[in-house]
């Protein structure tokens, strides 16, 4: 069922069993689960089923810390969310990423990568991926041109990466929402504020306005938050008539941890000797390219250099181009563009919107990459998502942004490409070269500093309440009935892309939640 | 060298047949060699030079093309080996070291070193 909510009077009060506010990878995820159940599920999405620009300045806030990407183009608030203009990257997490690092202040998961497996391969058939296999050499077995580079894999492997369509939550399962009887999806329905009992121990209903004034609520025995990583943080903080620092906030931690990937390029790489022409596992054309490799650090030399995780793409290096950042290279305006186009409106096209023009056809040694490296953020209290005091159109308090680094981050980089390049060399791959900022040995961070709209660990996850705001199974500490779904419970960021992660968490929430709320 | 020239490496240069005389390294007849490593296949002339002169800098005692030349000899007999396993046996112990933001072997970047010397 749909509705929408600017056509319901005001003051209408929406009940359920389940209520699940966002319909993004996370919500629709969970939402799809209880299809054909007794099981009456509400599925509130701020948004349409169409990029709306009054809906998308709802996201707008403030970048005060590292310079960030602008906040209101980086997720979409339509249903589906930011599956409307992701690319489809998919891997899963290493097992390390869960472990409890010494050298990484903050790490480990209360659950092990083990716990994930069956919902990674569930999470698979959602996001329209092939098998559940992350090994190069079940790749090779596939297809024999895939041969990973010669590495020692006590030093750096060949990290599996698989490429959905991509899936458009928003299109690919809007039938089956819509069509669901026990499912009825509200959009332009935006929950302002998370109404609790007396000692904020318990949800007792959530206030949704419309952008024409309409004030309704929403009342179910059990909420899951499927907002988005900032937004989880904004909507959490900004229900504070009970619990002043807001729902779930009793340690501050809500909005802390804020993580992403970095994605910038780094250095070259030049093939030299036998390897020269072995280099179909680690390309990749768009559309077409359903698994390659990027190459890796492996858990012992992270443990060994005290390092975080990371690995590197290879991209063919197009003489006159320097190569950029994710961020550089996929401004607001050319996003938006794709997402007009997409929708097959007329866009004048840029030449770098066709990334299959990056592969070259040189051969043999001297052919060159530039490498772009995909690391991880090590978790850091001071790296937060705050209110800021103006407030959106429906009088929510704005979200503010303080992207923080550690020299962690930056000296990992470093370890990074000393590692490559000895590797390299003493496989008789090729030779790095390290752009000059890797190079160096102090704690700066060049221009083309940036993520990859990866938005991860508001809402951490943590055994400890005075550590995490939610449990292993995602729900919030110290509150009987709210869940959080989405990259927002991710206590490290690993360096895969969040999305096939957060599918996977979402589907072993909504397992738990029929244990719990049936 | 900046990205333009490190792009531009043409096939002439990739065409210098030197990948089997520094092969054969322990020979004394051929003393050239010593100063023609694999990176000129790869890598070309011109940035293979600007790597050697940018280590002489770096390594003001290795500026010098009889102690270049004697340091080479006494790493290829001391090691038994080719000029391709030495190189490779650097990387694996470690013995390397960034010349503008390259990382090479010890031994390669000696060779830069005397091939810009040689070729200057």
């Amino acid at each position: 069922m749909h509705t929408d909510a600017r056509t319901l009077e005001d003051g209408r009060l929406l009940e359920a069993d389940l209520c699940i506010v966002g319909a993004g990878a996370a919500g629709i995820s969970i939402a799809r689960e209880w299809i054909g159940t007794n099981t009456r599920v509400l599925l509130l999405e701020g948004g349409g089923f169409d990029y709306d620009a009054r809906m998308q300045d709802l996201y707008r806030g403030k970048n005060v810390g590292q310079p960030y990407y602008p906040l209101q183009a980086a997720r979409l608030h339509q249903f589906g969310g930011t599956t409307g203009h992701w690319a489809g990257w998919c891997a899963t997490f290493d097992a390390i990423d869960f472990e409890p690092r010494p050298w990484v202040p903050h790490s480990g998961w209360p659950i092990a990568r083990a716990t994930l497996d069956p919902f990674y391969a569930r999470a698979h058939r959602v996001v329209e991926i092939g098998p559940y296999e992350y090994e190069a050499a079940q790749w090779q077995r596939r297809n024999a041109s895939l041969v990973p580079f010669p590495l020692d894999p006590r030093v750096l492997w060949t990290k599996m990466w698989q490429f959905s369509p991509p899936t458009r939550f928003g299109t690919r399962y809007r039938g089956e929402i819509v069509g669901a009887r026990n499912v009825h999806l509200f959009t332009y329905a935006n929950v302002c504020e998370v109404e609790t009992n007396e000692s904020a121990s318990a949800v007792t209903g959530l206030r949704i306005r419309t952008l024409d004034g309409k004030q309704l609520r929403a009342r179910a025995r059990h909420y899951v938050l499927a907002c988005s990583t900032i937004q989880n943080a904004r909507l959490l903080l900004a229900s504070n008539a009970r619990a002043t620092a807001g729902v779930g906030n009793a340690h501050d931690l809500v909005g802390r941890y804020f993580m992403e990937h970095f994605e910038m390029p780094s250095g070259q790489l030049v093939l030299t000797g036998d390897h020269a022409a072995s280099t179909a596992m680690y390309e990749f054309v768009w559309g077409k390219t359903k698994a390659r490799g990027e190459i890796a650090t492996s858990a012992a030399m992270q443990r060994r250099q005290r390092m975080l995780n990371a690995t590197v793409s290879l991209i063919p290096a197009v003489p006159g181009e320097a190569p950029k950042s994710t961020f550089q290279s996929i401004t607001p305006e050319r996003l938006e563009a794709r997402r007009r186009a997409e929708r097959g409106e007329r866009v004048e096209p840029s030449p770098s919107d066709a990334p299959q023009a990056r592969a070259d056809t040189a051969q043999g040694p001297g052919r060159v990459f530039d490498l772009l490296t995909r690391q991880e953020q090590a978790p850091n209290p001071a790296s937060r998502v705050t209110l800021d005091r103006e407030r959106d159109a429906l009088g929510m308090p704005r979200a503010t942004l303080d992207w923080q680094l550690t020299p962690l981050d930056r000296h990992s980089f470093r370890l990074f490409y000393e590692l490559l390049g000895r590797e390299v060399g003493r496989s008789g791959v090729g030779r790095v070269r390290m752009n000059d900022w890797v190079a160096s040995h102090d704690e700066s961070w060049p221009p083309s500093l940036g993520g990859g709209w990866h938005h991860m660990g508001t809402t951490r996850m943590h055994a400890d309440p005075k550590q995490g705001v939610v449990d292993a199974n995602c729900r919030v500490h110290g509150v009987a009935n709210l869940s959080i779904a989405g990259a927002s419970v991710y206590p490290t960021a690993g360096c895969a892309n969040p999305t096939l992660t957060l599918v996977a968490l979402s589907l072993r929430l909504s397992d738990h939640l029929k244990t719990a709320i049936a | 060298m900046d990205r333009r020239q490190f792009l531009s490496i043409s096939a002439a240069s990739a065409a210098i047949a030197i990948t089997g005389a520094t092969r054969a390294y322990g020979s004394a007849s051929m003393p050239h060699a010593l100063g023609q490593p694999d990176l000129l296949v790869a890598l070309g002339p011109d940035a293979v030079r600007e790597i050697g002169r940018a280590y002489r800098a770096l390594v003001p005692s290795d500026n010098d093309r009889a102690t270049l030349d004697a340091a080479l000899r006494a790493e290829l007999r001391a090691a038994h080996s080719s000029n391709e396993d030495l190189v490779r046996a650097d990387f694996a112990a470690g013995r390397t070291i960034v010349v503008r933001d390259w990382i090479l072997s010890r031994t390669e970047a000696r060779q830069c070193a005397l091939f810009s010397l040689l070729s200057a």
